[in-house]
């Protein structure tokens, strides 16, 4: 994306000082470092943001109505079905994409490996982002989203499966937050912020692990409340919490991937050299990564159909179904990033991303819908459903893009830090 | 044909059974010991009283299957008979006797964990009532329907949203899904 | 500051220690058990005794007050209504329901009461997180809808599809649930009103030990007339409503496959591993931590030894 010209070298804003020495408001780093006019006309010079505002002029009336007249109004209202894309897709398929945060977290604060730190934020952020959308979801689909603190604070149900998701899923969002708020301190000049929190990186790391290793198999574990609804290809009460957990390994570093590919391809102007020559390095080795991951999932797979002793499902039509699901999802990403490491093609591990991201969606709604009440009728979801879905998804992705347009995600800041 | 069949049936049994048990069955009643009609009221609320045929019924059953072994006549039921083999004429012999109008009263539920009670298992007034006739009715294709013992009543309409208090339609919401 | 030094080594560990304390203290009672209430209600549903009258259906509407019906309660095609190929089920309008089914054994049909079966291990309560349910001494699961957030996972936990939605509410959604009349009528030793309208006495009311004594004498002493089977006395760990049928329960509309022990159960291979995790995990991501740091830190080390040498080195040319 050409975006600024060359009259304008101090443009991106990297650095609190202008080039005439003096210091860059807040508003002004807000805006780019554009005029107001100058602003919009590279908004609508953008078709992606005409396609949003498409999006949003349905999709805003749309959750004002499911807010005013009830979920009713917007899904088919299913008490057979109680979740639906919100959740099966903003909840069970936001946050193992959202994984990243403490995968990269863990790899360069706790395992030292200071060449994946050109990514590390990236990966942060896309963790935060993914978290904080997945609540924006739940709070779609809450019946009583003004209730939301109630199992913290006002009525607690501690042997709950999600009462542990519910805690552990609002910590880590503590906790990622201040992990970007680094980036965050540096772009507004607040160098005191950064160093507190610089100084408990290791304690948010490993705090990052353990919530994520239990919420996101708690994740999984909350569909072991209904063992005998889901087919049992796709639940076990010992291993889909592994399972869950697993997935969301490779799940957050493919989302990286391809977070780190579109900024790469259409905001170039952003990063900054360093970024630029580790990317191929970092996919690769992220996708080296992914794909043990994977193997590791397959195998896990594997145990929990003998150990269930469900090897007669899969001759079945489901068997099919969940055949084609390993392979198109798993064994398909897993040789494609096995090759690209091997022969250095990093094109094919992007494509690769995409697949597995996509691929651990389609796990999650499998879970939560289509094997859901296997032995009943199917619901397809309510068209305001998947339209509002779909417009939280581009809120998501509007917001990722106005904090990368801004604070040094892939950039370094080039002023004081 | 059917009724006279029965009757006959009935009379032979009795007949029967007088002969063969006679000794305790000195005091045994038969049908003409009893009313001719009896009016069930004692529940009506829902429904109106039913003026129950009583000498039409002993056309169609002996005394033991409605009224087991109070009457003094045997009883066929084998498991019964364990314990009802020789029992005579009871005191009481209308079903409100020992079928209570408030059978799951927790002072008498409260009774049943005794373990030297066999009887844990009879029905209240209610269950009695149409157990006994329903079960009938349904194998001798008696009237089945429920008003076509009793008519219902205005509270009864107003209970099952019938009649004048019909629903208008289409008024409630959300349901069906 | 990429260097650890022991400062921020032990506060990195304390705050852990510290987020595994206040975690562990939340999951203390994770192990999904409480009492069983051995003098608890319960109902026989006799299967062979209901003539579908829909009685249950009238009483529980007015008891309850629930909405206006869409057709009177004495109108049978309800029978025949489809909803995606399934029959009636509980929702927000009515927290009972009854169903014809005509199985080909028998040459009537049977009709099947589907109500809450009122759990002794409920995975509508074990699975609430905000403590919306609480399984009564007198055998009730009671639902709060004051405490309630609406996240549904009780219905996705239910193993016989009972809770309901109020979906048409934006205000005020909730929880719609038979609650075995426990406000009116069970917690003064009262029968639901199901109950005491069924003409028939197809429920039968009483300590659940006693009503499961009823049911097994009726089998025993009417041979050929129950299948030998007591639906809800070890379905999902026993239920307080339990069904007597005269054909294999499958045949009616029953899951046959709900596991024979409470759903929790299931859940509890997840449960048991939390703790390990939150004990486990940090000293070993620390230790994971110091060894793949220890590297660096030698080359430091070695570096800062390095530059000592060739300081010293100089001084020595300089001298020389």
């Amino acid at each position: 994306m050409k975006l600024f010209s060359n009259e304008r070298p101090e443009i991106p804003i990297a650095h609190h000082t202008k080039e005439d020495g003096s210091a860059w408001t807040i508003k002004e780093k807000l805006w780019l470092g554009l005029s107001v006019t100058e602003y919009k006309k590279q908004f609508f010079r953008n078709p992606v943001n005409w396609f949003m505002i498409m999006l949003f002029a349905i999709g805003i009336p749309l959750i004002l109505g499911r807010y005013a007249f009830g979920l009713g109004w917007v899904t088919h209202a299913s008490n057979d079905y109680p979740w639906g894309l919100f959740l099966g897709f903003g909840l069970f398929g936001m946050v193992p994409l959202s994984a990243s945060g403490f995968m990269l977290g863990t790899t360069v604060e706790l395992f030292g490996r200071k060449d994946f730190h050109s990514i590390e934020r990236l990966a942060l952020l896309n963790g935060l982002l993914g978290y904080f959308f997945a609540v924006v979801f739940l709070e779609i689909d809450l019946g009583m989203p003004w209730r939301l603190p109630y199992p913290m604070f006002v009525s607690l149900g501690p042997a709950a499966v999600l009462f542990l998701v519910a805690w552990h899923v609002a910590t880590y969002l503590s906790v990622q937050i201040a992990e970007v708020l680094p980036a965050f301190f540096e772009w507004i000049g607040w160098l005191k912020g950064k160093r507190i929190i610089r100084r408990y990186v290791l304690g948010l790391t490993v705090a990052g692990i353990i919530l994520s290793t239990l919420h996101q198999g708690a994740l999984g574990a909350l569909f072991t409340y209904a063992p005998a609804k889901i087919h049992p290809l796709w639940i076990s009460s010992n291993f889909t919490w592994i399972h869950f957990f697993v997935s969301s390994i490779f799940g957050g570093l493919s989302m990286v991937i391809i977070a780190s590919t579109l900024i790469k391809n259409f905001m170039g102007w952003r990063c900054d050299d360093e970024f630029k020559d580790n990317l191929d390095y970092v996919t690769i080795g992220m996708a080296k990564g992914a794909s043990l991951a994977m193997i590791t999932y397959l195998v896990i797979k594997l145990v929990a159909v003998a150990h269930d002793q469900e090897w007669t499902y899969l001759l079945t039509g489901w068997g099919s179904y969940y055949m084609l699901e390993l392979g198109v999802a798993v064994v398909l990403p897993m040789f494609m990033f096995a090759f690209g490491v091997r022969n250095n093609w990093v094109t094919l591990i992007r494509v690769g991303a995409f697949i597995a991201a996509i691929g651990i969606i389609w796990n999650r709604l499998n879970t939560a819908l289509v094997c859901f009440n296997w032995q009943m009728y199917q619901e397809i979801p309510h068209w305001k459903e998947v339209w509002i879905t779909v417009t939280i998804y581009a809120l998501y992705f509007l917001t990722y893009r106005f904090i990368v347009y801004r604070l040094p995600i892939v950039y370094e800041w080039k002023g004081e830090k | 044909m059917q009724t006279r069949k029965k009757i006959m049936r009935t009379a032979l049994a009795l007949t029967t059974g007088a002969i063969l048990f006679a000794p305790g069955h000195l005091f045994a009643m038969d049908a003409s010991d009893a009313p001719e009609t009896v009016t069930i009221d004692s529940l009506a609320k829902y429904y109106t009283p039913v003026e129950f045929d009583h000498l039409m019924h002993v056309g169609y059953a002996s005394c033991e299957e409605c009224h087991h072994h109070t009457t003094g006549v045997q009883v066929a039921d084998p498991n019964c008979l364990r314990c009802h083999a020789n029992t005579p004429e009871a005191d009481e012999v209308s079903c409100v006797g020992c079928h209570a109008a408030d059978r799951f009263n927790d002072t008498y539920l409260s009774t049943l964990d005794d373990p030297r009670i066999y009887h844990i298992d009879k029905p209240g007034l209610k269950g009695a009532y149409h157990l006994n006739c329903i079960g009938c009715h349904v194998i001798i294709e008696g009237p089945t329907g429920c008003q076509d013992c009793h008519a219902m009543t205005e509270a009864g309409e107003k209970l099952f949203n019938t009649g004048k208090h019909a629903p208008a339609g289409g008024t409630s919401s959300g349901a069906k899904h | 500051m990429k260097k650890l030094n022991r400062r921020s080594f032990i506060k990195g560990g304390l705050a852990t220690t510290a987020a595994v304390t206040v975690l562990k203290e939340k999951k203390s009672a994770a192990s999904g058990d409480f009492d069983n209430y051995p003098e608890g209600m319960g109902v026989i549903v006799d299967l062979t005794r209901c003539v579908g009258c829909r009685s249950c259906e009238a009483a529980c509407n007015k008891e309850q007050n629930l909405p206006e019906p869409e057709v009177p309660f004495d109108d049978f095609s309800v029978f025949d209504y489809m909803h995606h190929g399934e029959k009636r089920r509980t929702d927000e309008t009515a927290y009972t329901i009854v169903n014809r089914y005509n199985p080909p054994e028998i040459d009537h049909p049977l009709f099947r009461k589907v109500q809450c079966n009122h759990c002794n291990e409920p995975a509508c309560l074990t699975s609430c997180f905000v403590n919306a349910y609480t399984k009564t001494p007198e055998g009730a699961v009671i639902y709060n809808a004051k405490v309630c957030v609406g996240c549904r996972t009780c219905m996705v936990a239910c193993p016989f599809y009972i809770p309901a939605f109020k979906y048409s509410s934006a205000f005020k959604p909730q929880i719609m649930k038979c609650i075995f009349c426990y406000d009116t009528r069970l917690k003064n030793g009262e029968p639901p009103a199901c109950v005491e309208a069924c003409p028939q006495e197809a429920l039968t009311f009483g300590r659940r030990k006693d009503v499961l004594k009823i049911g097994k004498q009726r089998i025993r002493e009417t041979p050929g007339k129950y299948v030998d089977h007591i639906y809800g006395e070890h379905e999902v760990g026993g239920t307080a409503w339990m069904y007597l049928s005269s054909v294999p329960f499958d045949k009616v509309g029953f899951d046959t496959h709900v596991p024979k022990e409470p759903i929790i159960n299931s859940v509890k291979e997840f449960l048991a591993m939390v703790p390990m995790v939150l004990t486990i995990w940090p000293g070993l991501f620390v230790g994971f931590h110091l060894l793949a740091t220890r590297k660096d830190k030698v080359r430091e080390m070695e570096k800062e030894a390095e530059l000592k040498k060739t300081k010293e080195n100089d001084e020595k040319e300089e001298q020389a």
